[in-house]
């Protein structure tokens, strides 16, 4: 029941400095999670803490459930909120500091007994409800912290990256929690993280933020697959994708890309699109994700000779950092069930290799504006059929 | 001076490093006061366009106001009430009525008299008086220049708020106009009340110790500044029944600092003295209190906490308890010359003259004061570098001890680094407050012994007087001098806030930030 | 349609299989490199064992040295407790004297007995004296801790328009030195009428006005405590109030016993303030004034100086005991005072 709408949000710290976040438009829907990723300084914390009324906000309206909200105070949102650091009052036990928010309210007691020990049940830190946050460790703190904004019942949650401070560990287990939570809990979320990994797990949608503007917004998939530009391509994904300067070739029908003085072709559907957007030979910055570039053998003609830096074995996969004759450094990503163990070995520094990039996984970002070759809208009325397009057209 | 990058600064010997810094140091001295004097002029230029945008502002609001808010431009609070803000109008309207009512029959006359500080001298008249139903030899007061001074500034304190407060009320109106014209409510004076205790709440906090500040700080220094260029002292007293006192320009700097008089210049002395004491009282205090605490926090040392408790009574037990105490255990019939004496150490006609003694040498009593100094003074080092220390990482000390460190090299790369860089900023105020420090000097020898060449427009200063002690004996002695206090005090403020400028200018503790953590 | 893209994508999946990698991998036998490696392992290996000897030599020498170095600390540490306990105990010593009441060249009593402290409640107005301190003590720290503590909280949490010039201010303000006004304030209160006999109420004044200055330290403990805090409560629904006095206040208990302990000693160690305003009206002095005054004039002393170790004796337990027990407070008070600046 809660929708949350931004437009023309802007934020400045100081007069003639540069804004920390502008130019924000956003529509959540009613229990989306949204998750606002980036990296450190781009302006997604900032947003957050907008929508939740502890920045003031310098341009455009936020709005809540269709209420202009820029003037009302935290309080009178009816929002909850996780932060990075817990936010515990050391001076209160764990009950006191869930039952904080309903006390405010003068919610009779049974009724903050009630609440408090079940959201305490469903995240299982029952039988630490009198003890004082000092003595619970990391994990059981966050969930304290999860409690209390639990507690309030509110229209929105706001998370604030909730996990950053967890060690790696605890940090997967914690997200698959806040995966199930999420179906328990009946709110809007907006969920703050640096962490790429976490943006892809959690979000429906997925907001990528770079120097105060948004970059991308779209499901995981969406980002992952069609990044609208360089910044976007090469945040998502682990490991990041390669890229390096090319050229796009078109010798009439067919594309063509050189990359390391090899002429790789272009095919599938970004062949087929891009000369329907009569794309000409031009100066491309070329992206390869590392799970598209393949080991191969001499008798492939698009091969690329490169020497084998560093041999990561990450378990079910290897990932090889290369250099090519050129002295670019591309990252490979093999697969260990695709290879023998003798072959994983021989795989040392020094090593020389062949590899072939996939012609139709390619990404090609224009040198200049950085903005992909092919945008979204090409692909999705593609995939989406005449539904998408439509949609996009009435955008 | 050339300005070496990195790497051929990294190739320097030590020596050569230490006199590139000192260089650098010294050449970055002009360009740092150039620095500063454009820092105020662009504060002097800032308050200027400030007031040009306000002055605009005001212009603008009056054009493009309604009627609500122009009435507001001479009734103050009108247009708040209009628009339903009824407390803050009230309020604003209650001001302007005291104002004009104070200005009338008080602001007026005292403002009226600023330039002379009066001119009625108190006359002798007979008056007839109900009580021996006769006339009487009376005096009637003349004009006060003291109180002349103080009402006068007082009032245009008065004017300075009045202003505000009309511009205030006048933003007022147009911020309410403008919420009125975008569509949303103006405060209701139910808001405006919660907010007191909420979005106000620092206003709120604040109010009481701003007054107080104001009261009690501000305006009593701005008075004796004025006061510093008057002729304001025992034979001035300014107070109706005697002498008036009057404006006499910078004279009193020229009594003062004697500018080519070719007199003794007590003011210099007195000054290098402070000057001396400070420096020494800071770092004896800093270096044996550090030592004394790393004695204490020794591994292997047992009863630390006694230790500490010994020394911490020195801190618990008022001072003016133990330093008078000593200062009789010193004296010349004293405990420390009696047991001498006992001891045929020194003889009837020969005891040591601790305090010092009119025209004997001046160091001796100085020597006391620093030494009595350290007496006082360890116990809080020892406390406050034993906190510090313990926050050394250990993990330094123990790479020092692989890469071969002795224990004093430890001290020199390790500790005292880490001290400096943490307690720099606590170094300069103790300096600041050494200059400062009334009781050490007041209890101990009161400023003593007089010394008859310190003397500026017929007081004597002591030997061990810091300009603090001889200001405070300048307000209070049986000759007053008030102006040539207020110049004291006015240097002394030069003095301290030079050396706080450059010394915080210098402080590793506010540019390497986070060096040590 | 896409997903026909995904499983093309999925299908082209068909790595190379095991003959033909045996192919393409072109061995470098990378042997000089392996070799490099061994000898370094080696020599790491040699040089710890050379390590391992060392220390158990020093060990030795070390423990001499530092038997040495601690008995020399003891002795200096004894040294130094004598040498700053001896005043307190001449003092202690001297309050019983009988047989003179004037400064003598020795310490230990020929004739003990509690006359002074008895001439001192009997034939002084000590008892005034001490009324006044306590009620000035009381007073100031309640006030003073809520002025500076209101100061140091807006400070530490407010972010307003002026609140940068407003701490420079009071900055340059500080560096003005106290006694300088003086003579205005005394005017000041005698024209309200809060001097001579009625000091304390001045004195109360002048010491809370201008104390709100000091805020500091306080300042230094609240920027410790997380903002997230205030944050968190804000959203939960406190006001800026409500999180003044049911989440700061009781983090800061320390801080909070520190400003009541210093306000409440400083009027018992305060002298030059309280003489000015008391003005030889005995009735308005504090303990420090009006024991000073008793050894004012080389002919009191010569009358008054055993009372006045009396007296010494008499203000400085009850203010010691009182200290020892609240030391914590302050020495964290204190710390922290040093490291914040």
């Amino acid at each position: 029941m809660a929708t949350i709408k931004l437009t023309n949000v802007k934020k400045v710290y100081e007069k003639n400095a540069k804004p920390a976040v502008q130019d924000f438009n956003l529509e959540i829907k009613d229990k989306e999670f949204v998750v606002f990723v980036g990296p450190s300084g781009c302006g997604k914390s900032t947003t957050l803490r907008m929508v939740a009324g502890l920045e003031e906000i310098s341009g455009g309206t936020i709005e809540i459930d269709g209420v202009v909200v820029n003037d009302l105070q935290p309080k009178d949102r009816d929002i909850a909120m996780v932060f990075q650091n817990y936010a515990l009052y050391p001076h209160l036990t764990v009950f006191e500091n869930m039952a904080f928010p309903l006390r405010l309210k003068k919610v009779p007691q049974d009724e903050v007994y009630k609440r408090v020990t079940n959201a305490a049940e469903i995240l299982g830190i029952t039988e630490y409800l009198t003890r004082r946050p000092r003595a619970l460790s990391g994990g059981q703190r966050q969930r304290v912290a999860i409690g209390r904004a639990m507690v309030r019942e509110s229209k929105v949650f706001l998370m604030d990256e909730p996990l950053s401070n967890l060690d790696a560990k605890l940090r997967n287990q914690m997200r698959a929690e806040i995966i199930l939570l999420r179906k328990k809990i009946d709110s809007t979320f907006i969920y703050v993280t640096h962490d790429q990994t976490e943006a892809m797990t959690l979000g429906d949608r997925i907001v990528i933020m770079k120097d105060g503007f948004i970059q991308q917004v779209g499901t995981p998939n969406e980002v992952f697959e069609w990044p609208d530009n360089l910044f976007v391509a090469e945040f998502i994904g682990a490991p990041k994708m390669n890229t390096f300067k090319s050229e796009l070739i078109r010798e009439g029908d067919n594309y063509y890309v050189m990359a390391f003085g090899v002429k790789m072709p272009v095919d599938g559907i970004k062949a087929q699109k891009l000369y329907e957007k009569d794309v000409q030979s031009q100066e491309i910055i070329l992206g390869v994700r590392p799970e598209h570039i393949d080991l191969t053998n001499r008798n492939n003609p698009n091969s690329i000779v490169c020497t084998v830096l560093v041999n990561e074995m990450m378990g079910s996969e290897i990932h090889l950092h290369v250099v090519t004759e050129s002295g670019e450094e591309l990252i490979v990503r093999v697969p260990t069930v695709d290879i023998s163990v003798e072959q994983r070995s021989a795989l040392v520094t020094g090593t020389k290799v062949l590899i072939t990039f996939r012609g139709k996984v390619m990404h090609f970002f224009d040198p200049v504006t950085e903005e992909n070759l092919l945008t979204r809208e090409d692909l999705y009325s593609e995939v989406m059929g005449e539904e998408a397009n439509e949609e996009v057209v009435s955008e | 001076m050339k300005q070496l990058d990195t790497l051929s600064y990294l190739k320097l010997s030590k020596i050569q490093k230490i006199g590139y810094k000192l260089a650098s140091f010294f050449c970055a001295i002009p360009k740092w006061f150039v620095g500063l004097f454009l820092k105020l002029w662009g504060f002097i230029k800032a308050i200027g366009l400030k007031i040009a945008d306000t002055c605009v502002d005001i212009v603008k609001t009056f054009k493009n106001g309604s009627w609500k808010t122009r009435v507001s431009f001479l009734v103050m609070g009108f247009g708040s009430v209009m628009f339903g803000q009824w407390l803050r109008g009230l309020l604003f309207f209650a001001f302007e009525v005291v104002f004009i009512i104070y200005m009338i029959f008080a602001g007026a006359h005292w403002l009226s008299q600023l330039g002379t500080l009066g001119t009625k001298l108190p006359t002798t008249e007979d008056v007839y008086n109900p009580v021996f139903d006769d006339t009487v030899e009376t005096t009637i007061p003349g004009d006060s220049s003291f109180k002349i001074l103080l009402y006068s500034l007082l009032t245009i304190f008065f004017i300075i708020a009045f202003i505000y407060t009309w511009r205030v009320n006048i933003k007022q109106c147009r911020i309410n106009e403008e919420i009125l014209a975008s569509g949303r409510k103006v405060k209701s004076t139910k808001e405006d009340m919660k907010a007191v205790l909420d979005d106000q709440f620092h206003k709120t906090l604040l109010s009481l110790p701003l007054i107080g500040i104001l009261v009690f700080t501000v305006m009593p220094i701005i008075f004796m500044i004025l006061v510093a260029f008057t002729n304001y002292d025992a034979s001035h007293p300014g107070n109706g029944y005697a002498n008036l006192f009057t404006w006499v320009g910078f004279e009193n700097f020229n009594l003062l600092l004697d500018f080519g008089g070719g007199k003794t210049f007590a003011f210099g002395e007195i000054l290098a003295w402070t000057l001396i004491w400070a420096f020494f009282a800071t770092f004896t205090n800093y270096f044996l209190g550090m030592f004394v605490a790393m004695m204490i926090n020794k591994k292997g040392i047992r009863l630390k906490k006694v230790w500490r408790t010994i020394l911490v009574i020195t801190i618990a037990i008022p001072q003016f308890i133990s330093l008078l105490y000593v200062s009789n255990l010193f004296a010349d019939n004293g405990v420390v010359n009696g047991i001498l004496l006992k001891l045929n150490i020194i003889d009837k006609e020969h005891i040591i003259h601790f305090w010092g003694e009119t025209g004997q040498n001046p160091w001796l009593p100085r020597m006391m004061v620093i030494l009595i100094n350290i007496w006082v003074g360890i116990p809080y080092l020892m406390l406050i570098t034993t906190g510090i220390l313990m926050n050394i990482p250990q993990d330094l000390y123990e790479q020092s001890r692989i890469d071969g460190a002795n224990a004093w090299q430890q001290y020199t790369k390790i500790t005292l680094p880490y001290m400096l860089f943490v307690t720099g900023p606590y170094l300069l105020t103790s300096f600041v407050g050494n200059i400062n420090n009334f009781n050490i000097i007041y209890l101990l020898t009161g400023g003593g012994p007089d010394n008859p060449k310190l003397i500026v427009d017929g007081t004597i200063a002591g030997d061990t007087d810091l300009l603090i002690t001889w200001l405070f004996d300048l307000t209070t002695g049986a000759s007053a001098n008030y102006k040539l206090s207020s110049v004291i005090g006015i240097l002394i403020f030069l003095v301290v806030a030079i050396i706080s400028l450059v010394v915080y200018n210098i402080l590793p503790s506010n540019r390497r930030e986070g060096d040590f953590s | 349609m896409m997903n026909e893209y995904k499983g093309q994508d999925i299908l082209e999946f068909n790595y190379l299989s095991e003959e033909e990698r045996h192919d393409v991998i072109d061995l470098m036998p990378p042997a000089d490199y392996c070799a490099q490696e061994q000898v370094t392992a080696e020599s790491v290996k040699e040089s710890a064992t050379a390590v391992e000897f060392k220390p158990a030599k020093r060990h030795m020498g070390q423990k001499i040295k530092n038997r040495i170095s601690n008995t020399i600390i003891y002795v200096v540490l004894c040294l130094m407790s004598i040498i700053w306990l001896i005043p307190f105990v001449c003092i202690l010593l001297e309050s019983f004297r009988v047989e003179s009441t004037s400064q003598v060249g020795y310490i230990i009593p020929k004739e003990w007995g509690f006359d002074n402290y008895i001439n001192l409640f009997t034939k002084t107005k000590f008892l005034r004296w001490m009324g006044n301190t306590f009620f000035l003590g009381l007073a100031v720290s309640v006030l003073q801790t809520a002025f500076v503590l209101s100061m140091s909280y807006v400070l530490s949490r407010f972010k307003f328009r002026g609140r940068k010039s407003l701490m420079n201010l009071m900055l340059i303000l500080g560096m003005f030195p106290g006694f300088l006004t003086l003579i205005l304030i005394y005017n000041l209160l005698n024209g309200w009428g809060m001097t001579g006999e009625n000091s304390v109420f001045g004195l109360i004044l002048v010491y809370v006005a201008s104390s709100g200055m000091g805020y500091y330290v306080s300042k230094g403990f609240f920027d410790t405590i997380s903002k997230s805090l205030d944050e968190a409560a804000r959203i939960d629904g406190a006001t800026r109030f409500q999180i003044f006095y049911k989440i700061i206040m009781p983090l800061a208990k320390p801080i909070v016993i520190y400003t009541i302990l210093t306000a409440f000693m400083a009027p018992w160690g305060d002298f030059v303030m309280a003489k000015y305003i008391a003005h030889n009206s005995s009735a308005g002095f504090n303990v420090a004034v009006g024991l000073q005054n008793l050894i004012a004039t080389e002919e009191s002393k010569a009358t008054n100086y055993t009372m006045f170790c009396a007296g010494g004796v008499v203000v400085a337990v009850p203010i010691t005991v009182l200290f020892m027990l609240l030391q914590k407070y302050y020495v964290a008070g204190v710390t922290g005072g040093a490291v914040k600046g």
